[in-house]
């Protein structure tokens, strides 16, 4: 049994909405915000850091509130009304696309928001710690 | 011991006051005892609905403001035995109540009635918080449109951060036929954004307008489908467990090929 180094996983900027949030909530906060349930349009989620959504995002999201390019988002669902990385602002296309069947992540690459499907295991996916080391 | 529920929707217009008429009316057919309070004080119209309008003496302001005894504002309807109206005033608006009135008002009323239905204002200010101060269960109203579904996510939100926790749904003019195109909302659709429980869909239906221009409500044409789908309310309400109708209604030859995948 290998123990991975926990020191450098504590992240104790984050909170944990258990809830949904419905049109003119807000959450607000200065680190991330992790959100079990859906945030419906009209709805809000504003963090310094990562926003993760286990749920339909439909609401408006703001990452990395603070100027963090390294903030993503990802969601279950992910069809925000409006998505900020940074000072980026982004809108979904209004081709009317088909709503996703898989999570998805929104991150800046190469200057551009980019939305991909999340996928979780070996491509490291949410920027850790600068020293981030998973297994040691 | 009796039940407070509130009609409420945010938007305007999308059925809280027929509904409110129509589930009285239901509830009153059964021979339960039941009040309806109009909470829209300025803007009344559930005793137009009732064809109550000209038998108005004393309002609810009246009431709270002490002027007359609560028996003597309470109209009594013309056709259900046990159906009662507290009408608004019109030449008032909301500030003349307060929500600590109104709950004591409901609950001076639970001690002669089983049911007090009041249909609340659109909006979210202080005829919203009036209406649902006193209200132990909260029916939200919309129509298959992105604004009233909208505005009622924001209602729920509103009513589960005032404690009245679990409101049902009502979704009020639903076409079915635009629904099968793709050019409506679907029941699914709503129920995906609002995630509660769903007490009944009215299909649209032109007898409503009918029924409302004479002062009656649809729920007794026993005609009508969506006097239909009042009634399967009402009974659900009770705590009865009625499934959706068919809302689409199609012919015998519509539903063959339907049947046969010609759709």
């Amino acid at each position: 049994m290998q123990f991975i180094d926990q020191g450098n996983l504590i992240d104790d900027n984050t909170i944990l909405v258990r809830r949904t949030l419905r049109s003119g909530q807000k959450v607000n906060f200065s680190g991330n915000v992790v959100i079990l349930g859906d945030v419906n349009p009209g709805a809000e989620v504003k963090a310094f850091g990562h926003v993760i959504v286990f749920g339909s995002l439909r609401g408006m999201v703001h990452a990395g509130a603070d100027g963090n390019e390294q903030a993503v988002v990802i969601a279950f669902r992910l069809q925000p009304t409006q998505l900020r990385i940074a000072n980026h602002i982004t809108r979904p296309p209004e081709d009317g696309s088909a709503a996703p069947d898989q999570p998805e992540i929104a991150r800046i690459k190469d200057n551009v928001v980019t939305i991909d499907t999340f996928q979780s295991g070996s491509e490291r996916q949410i920027p850790q710690k600068e020293t981030d080391r998973y297994l040691t | 011991m009796g039940e407070v529920i509130v009609i409420t929707s945010g938007k305007g217009g999308v059925g809280k006051t027929t509904t409110t008429a129509n589930l009285g009316t239901g509830l009153a057919s059964m021979g339960y005892q039941v009040v309806l309070i109009d909470a829209d004080i300025g803007l009344r119209n559930l005793d137009v609905l009732l064809g109550l309008e000209n038998r108005i003496v004393y309002d609810l302001t009246d009431v709270i403001g002490g002027n007359c005894r609560l028996r003597q504002a309470l109209i009594k309807d013309k056709r259900y035995e046990g159906l009662y109206l507290l009408p608004a005033a019109q030449t008032k608006d909301k500030t003349a109540v307060n929500p600590e009135q109104m709950k004591q008002l409901c609950e001076d009323l639970l001690k002669e009635f089983e049911y007090v239905l009041i249909d609340c204002p659109a909006g979210i200010e202080q005829g919203f918080r009036n209406a649902i101060a006193g209200a132990q269960k909260a029916i939200v109203v919309t129509t298959p449109e992105m604004s009233a579904v909208r505005d009622a996510d924001r209602v729920i939100g509103l009513l589960e951060a005032a404690e009245l926790r679990k409101p049902v749904l009502i979704i009020n003019r639903l076409r079915p036929k635009m629904v099968r195109h793709g050019d409506m909302m679907s029941m699914e659709d709503i129920i995906d954004i609002l995630a509660i429980e769903l007490l009944g869909i009215i299909p649209e239906d032109e007898m409503v307008v009918i029924s409302t221009n004479k002062g009656e409500t649809v729920l007794s044409d026993e005609r009508a489908r969506s006097g239909q789908a009042f009634r399967n309310i009402v009974r659900r309400l009770k705590g009865e467990n009625v499934p959706l109708m068919d809302l689409d209604g199609a012919g015998l030859l519509t539903r063959l090929r339907r049947f046969i995948g010609l759709k």
